[in-house]
């Protein structure tokens, strides 16, 4: 009979879908799932990883050569926020989660107030303190406890391309924001691309633009974790959201989603005069395939642009550290792990070489090395010593919130209606701070 | 049939026909995409001028080379995991709907009205809405991040059940059954030897439809499974847009990559619709049948 | 037609054995027992849960707490959810007739054109639905990404601006596309078979009496094959109203656009797995289940007289 066949033929697949099922892939079919990198020492107790960093295979494979007592099985199942919501996710099912995940400094608190994280401080972390600069260290602690491994920071400057502004007549980039306007201005005037992008999906870097003008979001302290003072919409972050829509609205600034496909294509192609972004910027282009062809040598970088030439603030966008989390079956063993990977010579040294990573490590700081780097991307320049250093050391700190991905989500949503028109920046930032200051209520804070 | 249809003089049919090849164009526009740009690398993808058209370099093996080994060659197992969830989860759902049809179709037990009225409600509940539930129900027992949490869930087919109960009670009929008891066979048997034959048409419909729906899945396990190494395809892909969406791919194009995987994952069920025609053509109406 | 009587006739010499009744009621439960129990352990007992979990709130501050129907009375006043009730509303009712004319038409057309190019033709077309919505969805979001896909080009030879499709004024069609290209087929076969299993000689009738095609299609062919058309629609309001996949596929090109809050699934994604809501998520899960339970099953009590689907 035909339907016999047809049974039979499924059942094949069957079988053959669960052998590939086991066999596939390169990942062993033990307890900690499947790892990306091979694991060679097969008898030493094993911490799962997730991280995103994209030179983490070297970075793993760095570790686990030089450590017989632990070996690191790492996954990437995503970067920022696809990860977060995975890690949520094995939150709430109090399974799933990894030994050790990489978090940004700013979603630490979130975690720390579930009690998803462990307090590193046990199993030595303070002995590291002296490696990293009190603003760092700061980023990764609550209260008195330490709950990630610092491993990059996000100093921002302004990336530009060299050729759209000599082709438009720009000698020298803009120092300020009044510049940067007129610079826009000027170029779209004589038919040129927008000058930058003022995208939905990038709301961290605008919080650091708002506090470059002196906002000061939230005050937050842990000592007192039920109560929160939130301020979106002070002066200054309305004169920021306002600039920006003007830009907006002028048309000056493109619209568009950073990260995506289109995204991509319109920076190599020159639609973009500049990219304000952080010291890893360059690393993550280069992985998309930018300044690789018909764009390569037309990057370089200068300092963020500023509202007081004379009072210059640095601010930061990203950053990230390496956290134990409270499902970890062996957390001592878990923070070796954090306060170990990444933090060799031969992976940061990678990681600053193709500046995938800004280190916040001082010894790699200190470097002549680092400091003296010739970026290739940026053709040479001395991109470190000229911009990104002197960005890190003004960097004051600032303060995050338990519920950071929700506030991100609904910055998203402002900044989606002053590019569609229908929220000027002020009243952006006071319907960010109702709609933020709702939530937290909610949460069960009490809000200043 | 189509012999006595009537049909109009093949002059006439020219107009139609181009109105035909302007939908075939359409419904394949977004594969011809695929296939081409799945022959590209980042250069020409993100660079090439034209976007519906191959590149300088036709690079198809870089790109499969690229797709089998990248992560280790996790796409494999991605394939592998989504044959496993589509087929033990569709044959599963199909050998219950068969079992429950039939007998809600030839048995007149206590129960079997209210049982029917709260089948057919069941058709209505949307099954995304069940997924959170689900979840957190599994994270008590253990059950999540496991192939089980993926499979347990698509075993549930009212709809299956509800045409499988159509078919039977108009299609098997009840004299067979009586006549086969007279001859001193057994209900299972009479089932097996009798009713299960003529019954063909729906159960290869369901088995279709709960593959199909299994194999598309994408809420569910996105929700169940944290290792990527229990991924379906549907996730997977769906992750690597992620990872790249984030520019860190370490050093490879993944958007070649995502392109070809899209390619090739569509691949086993387009054979699977082409082969079994002749099967699914007339069972996919089963359900509006009276 | 022959089966109906037989099973008639069947009942009625049943109904004259009432000495079986155990053994129907024995051997009955034995083949529906499997299915019982899967639907228990994966409908009923998910289901129970959500409600109870619906009725407790959790905050970050100060845990868990009884709030009986308060996460409900938050959702129907919750802006977001309401907006995404809204969309996937608006959206159904472009989107469902759409669909289904578009589909029927299709039907119509393969039916009188029975040429080898038009079987191709049916198969083409119907092909999209063998494709994963979430692939589909990433397909055409290549397609609608300006300068990645082929817009700019074909728009460019015309000297034209590309329309953004991942805007927020054009997100609704591109949107409607991608669900349109993705199951317009699949209803097209159901109404195609449908039709195939018309009497043909009632068409040899209708001719006799003078009836144009179009008369045809109207007085023969769609009542007839009402139920199919009754079926897809139930199909295409159960799929709308749950709407997840391809709007959580191309936030990835476009967060801004489609925020987290985009159709209630979404939301109920977003609380539940990015922000530790999972009260307030099964909530809205729940109140969405009933919803469309309670839509459905109006819509088919309205229109249970034409359709076979309550029958």
């Amino acid at each position: 009979m035909k339907i016999n066949k047809v049974l039979a033929a499924m059942a094949t697949l069957i079988v053959a879908g669960s052998l590939a099922a086991c066999s596939g892939g390169g990942g062993s079919a033990t307890s900690h799932g499947s790892c990306t990198n091979k694991i060679t020492k097969t008898s030493a107790p094993v911490v799962t990883m997730w991280a995103w960093y994209p030179n983490m295979k070297l970075v793993i494979d760095n570790f686990n050569k030089a450590h017989d007592d632990v070996q690191v099985c790492w996954t990437n199942v995503g970067g920022g926020k696809p990860e977060y919501d995975k890690f949520q996710t094995a939150i709430t099912a109090g399974k799933g989660a990894p030994d050790v995940v990489m978090v940004e400094a700013d979603h630490i608190p979130s975690y720390q107030i579930q009690g998803a994280l462990v307090d590193m401080t046990k199993y030595g972390a303070n002995d590291l303190k002296k490696n990293f600069s009190a603003g760092a260290w700061k980023d990764v602690s609550v209260g008195s406890g330490v709950y990630g491994a610092p491993i990059d920071g996000g100093p921002m400057a302004m990336i530009y391309r060299k050729d759209v502004f000599a082709k438009y007549g720009i000698s020298t980039p803009p120092t300020t924001w009044a510049e940067f306007q007129d610079d826009a201005q000027a170029v779209k005037d004589a038919g040129g691309p927008v000058f930058a992008d003022f995208a939905a999906n990038a709301a961290a870097p605008l919080v650091a633009l708002e506090s470059q003008a002196g906002a000061k979001p939230f005050t937050y302290d842990s000592a007192h974790p039920k109560s929160i003072a939130i301020n979106l919409n002070d002066a200054a972050s309305k004169k920021v959201l306002d600039y920006w829509a003007g830009l907006s609205a002028k048309g000056l600034v493109g619209t568009a989603d950073q990260f995506t496909p289109d995204y991509i294509s319109g920076v190599i192609a020159g639609d973009y005069a500049t990219y304000i972004s952080a010291a890893w910027a360059p690393g993550y282009l280069q992985g998309a395939g930018v300044g690789k062809g018909a764009d390569a040598d037309v990057w370089a970088t200068a300092p963020l642009p500023q509202w007081d030439k004379s009072k210059p603030v640095q601010v930061n966008w990203g950053g990230s550290a390496f956290s134990v989390t409270s499902q970890a079956k062996d957390p001592k063993l878990a923070s070796e792990v954090a306060l170990g990977v990444y933090a060799d010579d031969a992976s940061l040294t990678d990681g600053w070489k193709t500046q995938t990573i800004f280190p916040l490590n001082v010894n790699a700081l200190s470097s002549s090395a680092f400091v003296d780097l010739k970026s290739d991307f940026f053709g040479g320049q001395q991109a470190n010593k000229e911009v990104y250093i002197p960005a890190a050391n003004g960097y004051k700190g600032l303060t995050y919130t338990p519920f950071q991905q929700y506030f991100y989500d609904a910055f998203t949503k402002q900044i989606k209606a002053i590019n569609d028109g229908t929220s000027t920046g002020s009243q952006a930032a006071d319907a960010l701070q109702a709609d933020v200051a709702g939530y937290a209520k909610d949460q069960g804070f009490t809000v200043k | 049939m189509s012999t006595t249809r009537v049909s109009p003089r093949p002059s006439r049919l020219i107009a139609p026909q181009l109105v035909l090849a302007v939908l075939v164009i359409y419904f394949l526009i977004p594969f011809w995409w695929v296939i081409v740009n799945s022959s590209k690398d980042a250069q020409a993808l993100f660079g090439g001028s034209n976007a519906l058209w191959f590149g300088g370099n036709v690079d198809y093996l870089n790109n499969f080379v690229q797709l089998f080994t990248y992560d280790g060659g996790i796409y494999l197992t991605w394939l592998g995991n989504s044959a496993l969830y589509a087929f033990s989860g569709g044959l599963g759902a199909t050998l219950l709907a068969v079992l429950a049809g039939y007998g809600l179709a030839k048995y007149r037990f206590a129960g079997r009205r209210i049982g029917l009225s709260v089948l057919l409600g069941a058709v209505m509940v949307p099954t995304t809405a069940l997924v959170i539930p689900t979840f957190i129900l599994f994270a008590q027992v253990g059950l999540v991040n496991t192939t089980w949490s993926v499979i347990l869930p698509t075993l549930l087919n009212p709809f299956g059940v509800y045409l499988m109960n159509v078919y039977a009670r108009d299609s098997v009929p009840d004299e067979l059954l009586d006549a086969a008891r007279v001859d001193g066979a057994s209900e299972f048997r009479t089932f097996l030897q009798v009713a299960l034959p003529m019954m063909r048409p729906a159960i290869v419909t369901v088995l279709l439809l709960s593959v199909v729906s299994s194999w598309n899945n994408y809420f569910l396990p996105l929700a169940m499974l944290t290792d990527p190494g229990l991924y379906p395809v549907t996730v997977g892909i769906g992750q690597w847009q992620s990872i790249a969406s984030a520019n860190n791919s370490g050093g490879v194009s993944l958007w070649s990559v995502i392109i070809l995987g899209s390619l090739v994952s569509v691949i086993p069920l387009i054979i699977a619709f082409l082969s079994l025609q002749r099967y699914w053509r007339g069972g996919l109406a089963i359900g509006s049948l009276k | 037609m022959t089966t109906t009587v037989a099973r008639r006739r069947a009942t009625a010499v049943r109904r004259g054995r009432p000495s079986t009744t155990r053994r129907q009621n024995l051997t009955g439960w034995l083949f529906v027992g499997p299915f019982t129990i899967v639907f228990l352990a994966m409908l009923v007992a998910p289901l129970g849960f959500a409600l109870y979990l619906s009725l407790f709130q959790k905050g970050i501050i100060g845990g868990t707490k009884f709030v009986f129907l308060g996460n409900y009375a938050k959702a129907f006043t919750d802006p977001d959810f309401l907006n995404g009730v809204g969309f996937v509303i608006r959206f159904s009712l472009v989107l469902i007739p759409l669909q289904m004319a578009i589909s029927l038409a299709i039907a119509l057309l393969l039916d009188v054109v029975t040429t080898r190019f038009a079987r191709f033709a049916r198969l083409m077309i119907f092909l999209p639905y063998a494709i994963p919505a979430v692939i589909g969805a990433l397909m055409w979001g290549f397609l609608y990404s300006k300068n990645f896909g082929p817009l700019s080009d074909i728009f460019g030879a015309f000297g034209a601006q590309a329309p953004d499709f991942l805007g927020s004024q054009l997100i609704f069609t591109a949107l409607l596309n991608v669900v349109t290209w993705q199951w317009a087929g699949y209803y097209m076969i159901i109404l195609y078979a449908a039709l195939q299993g018309i009497d043909p000689t009632l068409y040899e009738a209708a001719k006799i009496d003078g009836a144009s095609q179009w008369q045809m299609v109207l007085r023969i062919k769609i009542p007839l094959i009402a139920p199919a058309l009754v079926l897809i629609l139930v199909f295409a309001l159960i799929g709308t109203l749950q709407f997840f996949n391809e709007p959580q596929i191309l936030r990835y090109l476009a967060a801004g656009t489609i925020g987290p809050d985009f159709t209630p699934n979404m939301y109920a994604y977003q609380q539940a797995f990015a922000l530790a809501n999972y009260n307030y998520g099964s909530a809205i899960s729940f109140a969405l289940g009933a919803v469309v339970f309670v839509f459905v099953y109006i819509f088919l009590f309205a229109t249970r007289k034409r359709g076979g689907f309550l029958s």
